[in-house]
């Protein structure tokens, strides 16, 4: 217990910090953890590998966190990963219900983070073994399954694996890198595109403009006038929430939390798989989900426990393995490499202390989370109440703002931003649907990387099929997916054509 | 109203916040270069050596200049970009073998480096460059390999294509084809991505032979035998009298002697001609070459200076780097030779 001498006030003020500067970096969209922690990186030279740590895994659960606000009450999704919570965070948003969705993020967050900083504490070194079992063939596969999930997403199947397939598409465009073992040689585009698509279009800019600025256009089309006023919008006073919104939703949550760190810890999946497959497996597996893409909580609760629960997976490998399990754990590991501090095997049991100062600081950091957010809400909600003439051009300054920065002032970013802003909306305009689009779009990429790397390493096709059990798992799950969403679609154009008869 | 004014006394504590900032930057500078310098590297990673090196020697730079310098990491092609478009000397870049070696492997966003830029000072050499195999891998020594290959059994090695990764690779295929003419194509590249997907390969029993760095791959090195992720050295591609230099405790639980045990002469990859293959992989500066000349020699005086007080060479070596600084011109000319040796090797086995 040498390490509770290492922690003194200004670790836990430093974690506080991280915390809140992290909220604020997720609620600007296009600013995110990665890029908190990116800033930050500097600083651990002057404060210490200790006090270095603090403040960067505060910005970390913090921007995680942030994420949650625009997507709930602008229809931005902060970060990639909170996509899934604008399914039903901004419809209930658009029923005056922000503050009770904020709130159900927050308790779905702070859960999924604790649960999965627990599995890291418990069982970080087993889970790295299991998780090197997961080759290219298991990671395609796992991509695959979240890819699987598009036709349940959609309202209309055929469309929605259209769309898909566009997202998949534009994910093609650029270079097939080199740093992932490709050729690097371009395709799908001429070659005067090249200086500015060279590799590829931005995830950030291609999210925040599909559903940000193609919101704005949305809203703008149909004027100025407020379609929520003081009387709808019930904040304060609770603000509609109770804790009995989590009766019978504990499955849900523990479900997602795992889903969240299990997802996590696979290096290079990422974390909008993570809550995809955790919000689909609610619409899958709940007794009623009916009302999911309408405004349901149950909704908000997978997508958040699971996008939170990354922050513990996505540590497994760094400190078991010395492999960043996601962007921000890989910025993370420039504090370590900084103070001249090898990641790896070794790395737990050869430094006691800085693992539990992690530790500390990670399960402090979900706790300043929680009480910044639950208590600050009230007034964060009020954001739906500025009048929309004031609050979309901010909100557009913001866009721009973050898409210039993301990759340190590319200026073709902000062009990306307003391609997919007017994109997105014509694509809304045509009935093509948004969710799936962006979907493909985050994981088609990743998917073809995997699966040529599949067939390069193996030579034939089979081994998808008979490389491990865990494939035959997959599979398995893939299968149920799809059927999931057959029947489901069946289900609905027969209560459809119920509907028209009557 | 209570926007505006809101608006008003942010605008105003910005703008004079950006003016003491500005007035005391320029203030600060009486040499050719002024203002905010920024320093593009050709990684991404902030976790990576090309980082962590960049960070100590700007770090260093901007103290001895008074200057606000910052390191970015936007990665090869984004640097090479952000480069051509500043003459200034605002933008400068740090880079290592990566940016020629890209071009002599006809990667697509590498030109001719000594062409197109000014060559700056080196700065450090990271001699961590290694090859790995499985603990226990029937091939106790990298003899064994090219042994069996010559003998037609086929290894695979793991490498990032296209640059310091596979350089090692294809000296090795080279030295098969010296040593026994017609079996070269039994090496067979595997390429791949990041460390962590080099290390699966390994893991997979997809790769028998990895690329990899002391670094990132020591404490893989300690585990024990029957741990699937065991790993062992069993070749560093730097020059003896590089890791010579390195600190006598050597990275983690790996003395430098043991780690002098896998470079030559101890393990040799023969170019020839009674000369084996050696690579270290160093750091230096790139500029624009419209970029005045003025700023060259500062950044090199200053540097001298710097690396004159002695200081940074521990800093370096604690982070396992060698110190390793020439001037300009000095170092134009070693990059140079290096670059045509190199190319001699890859024409070899094309």
């Amino acid at each position: 217990m040498e390490f509770l001498s290492l922690l003194d006030v200004t670790f836990f003020l430093l974690t506080a910090l991280g915390a809140l500067v992290g909220i604020i970096f997720g609620a600007i969209p296009g600013m995110t953890a990665t890029m908190a922690v990116a800033v930050c990186l500097p600083l651990t030279y002057a404060l210490g590998l200790n006090h270095g740590l603090a403040l960067l895994l505060g910005l970390y659960v913090g921007g995680i966190s942030g994420g949650m606000v625009p997507a709930v009450l602008l229809n931005i999704p902060g970060t990639p990963s909170s996509i899934t919570t604008t399914f039903d965070g901004y419809p209930m948003a658009r029923k005056g219900e922000g503050e009770k969705a904020l709130k159900v993020c927050v308790i779905a967050s702070v859960v999924g983070g604790l649960i999965s900083a627990a599995v890291l504490f418990f069982f970080a070194p087993i889970l790295a073994d299991f998780s090197i079992k997961f080759s290219y063939i298991e990671k395609f596969l796992i991509i695959l399954l979240a890819l699987s999930v598009i036709a349940s997403l959609s309202s209309n199947m055929l469309v929605g694996i259209f769309s898909g397939v566009i997202g998949i598409w534009l994910s093609l465009i650029g270079d097939y890198s080199i740093s992932d073992g490709g050729n690097g040689k371009t395709r799908l585009m001429f070659d005067f595109m090249e200086p500015y698509l060279f590799e590829g279009f931005s995830l950030l800019p291609v999210l925040i403009g599909i559903f940000g600025i193609s919101t704005v256009l949305l809203e703008a089309e149909k004027g100025v006038k407020s379609d929520l006023n003081d009387e709808r919008v019930k904040i304060g006073k609770g603000g509609g929430f109770s804790f009995g919104i989590f009766h019978g939703r504990f499955t849900n949550m523990i479900r997602s939390s795992f889903i969240g760190t299990f997802v996590g810890m696979l290096p290079g999946v990422g974390g909008s798989a993570a809550s995809v497959l955790a919000y689909t497996q609610e619409k899958n597996l709940a007794r009623d989900s009916s009302e999911m893409g309408k405004g349901a909580p149950q909704g908000l609760i997978a997508s958040e426990s699971a996008n939170n629960a990354l922050t513990g997976g996505a540590l497994i490998p760094l400190l078991s393995l010395g492999i960043p399990g996601d962007s921000t754990t890989a910025v993370l590991i420039g504090a370590f490499t900084l103070q001249g501090i090898q990641v790896g095997p070794l790395f737990i049991p050869e430094n006691v202390d800085t693992w539990y100062i992690m530790m500390t600081a990670l399960i402090f950091a979900n706790f300043v989370m929680f009480f910044l957010m639950f208590f600050a809400i009230k007034h964060i909600a009020k954001v739906v109440m500025v009048p929309k003439h004031i609050l979309y051009p901010i909100i557009v300054m913001m866009c721009v703002v973050g898409a210039y920065a993301i990759n340190y002032g590319i200026m073709f970013d902000v062009w990306t931003l307003l391609i997919f802003g007017v994109l997105g909306y014509l694509v809304q305009k045509v009935g093509l649907e948004v969710a799936p689009l962006i979907i493909g779009f985050i994981l088609g990429s990743q998917a073809e990387v995997y699966f040529v790397k599949s067939l390069e390493s193996y030579g034939t096709f089979s081994i998808f099929f008979t490389k491990s059990p865990i494939a035959v798992v997959l599979w398995l799950l893939i299968l149920a997916s799809v059927v999931f969403s057959i029947l489901m679609s069946l289900k609905n154009r027969a209560k459809q054509r119920q509907a028209d008869i009557s | 109203m209570t926007i505006n004014k809101i608006l008003l006394t942010f605008g105003s504590a910005a703008m004079a916040l950006s003016m003491t900032t500005a007035s005391s930057v320029v203030l600060a500078q009486d040499g050719p270069l002024r203002g905010n310098v920024r320093v593009v590297i050709g990684s991404t990673s902030t976790g990576g050596d090309t980082y962590q090196n960049s960070n100590i020697v700007v770090e260093k730079l901007a103290e001895h200049l008074d200057l606000n310098m910052k390191v970015d990491a936007v990665g090869a092609s984004a640097a090479f970009r952000a480069l051509d478009r500043d003459s200034r000397g605002n933008t400068l870049m740090i880079f290592h073998d990566q940016s020629y070696l890209g071009h002599l492997y006809g990667v697509q966003g590498y030109e001719d480096i000594f062409e197109k830029y000014t060559i700056g000072p080196t700065v450090a050499i990271n001699p961590g460059n290694a090859y790995l195999v499985p603990k226990d891998s029937q091939y106790q020594n990298l003899d064994e390999i090219i042994e069996a290959v010559g003998n037609g059994e086929t290894v695979r090695v793991a490498i990032q294509p296209g640059g310091v990764s596979e350089i090692g690779f294809s000296a090795l295929k080279n030295a098969i084809a010296i040593e026994h003419p017609g079996k070269e194509d039994n090496l067979v590249a595997v390429n791949t991505g990041s460390q962590s997907d080099k290390n699966q390969q390994l893991f997979d029993g997809q790769a028998d032979v990895i690329n990899g760095t002391v670094q990132a791959n020591e404490q893989y090195t300690r585990l024990p035998e029957d741990d699937q992720k065991a790993m062992r050295f069993i070749w560093l591609t730097a020059r003896e009298s590089t890791i010579e230099q390195a600190p006598e405790e050597g990275l983690g639980q790996t003395s430098r002697e043991q780690l002098l045990e896998y470079t030559e002469p101890n393990v040799t990859v023969t170019m020839g001609d009674d000369e084996n293959f050696t690579f270290d992989k160093e750091f230096f500066f790139l500029y624009n070459k419209d970029m005045d000349q003025a700023i060259v020699e500062q950044i090199d005086t200053a540097l001298a200076e710097i690396y004159e007080e002695g200081e940074i060479q521990e800093v370096q070596k604690n982070s396992f780097f060698i110190p390793n600084f020439l001037p300009s011109d000095e170092a134009r000319e070693h990059l140079e030779d290096k670059r045509s040796r190199y190319e001699e090797i890859i024409q070899n086995i094309q």
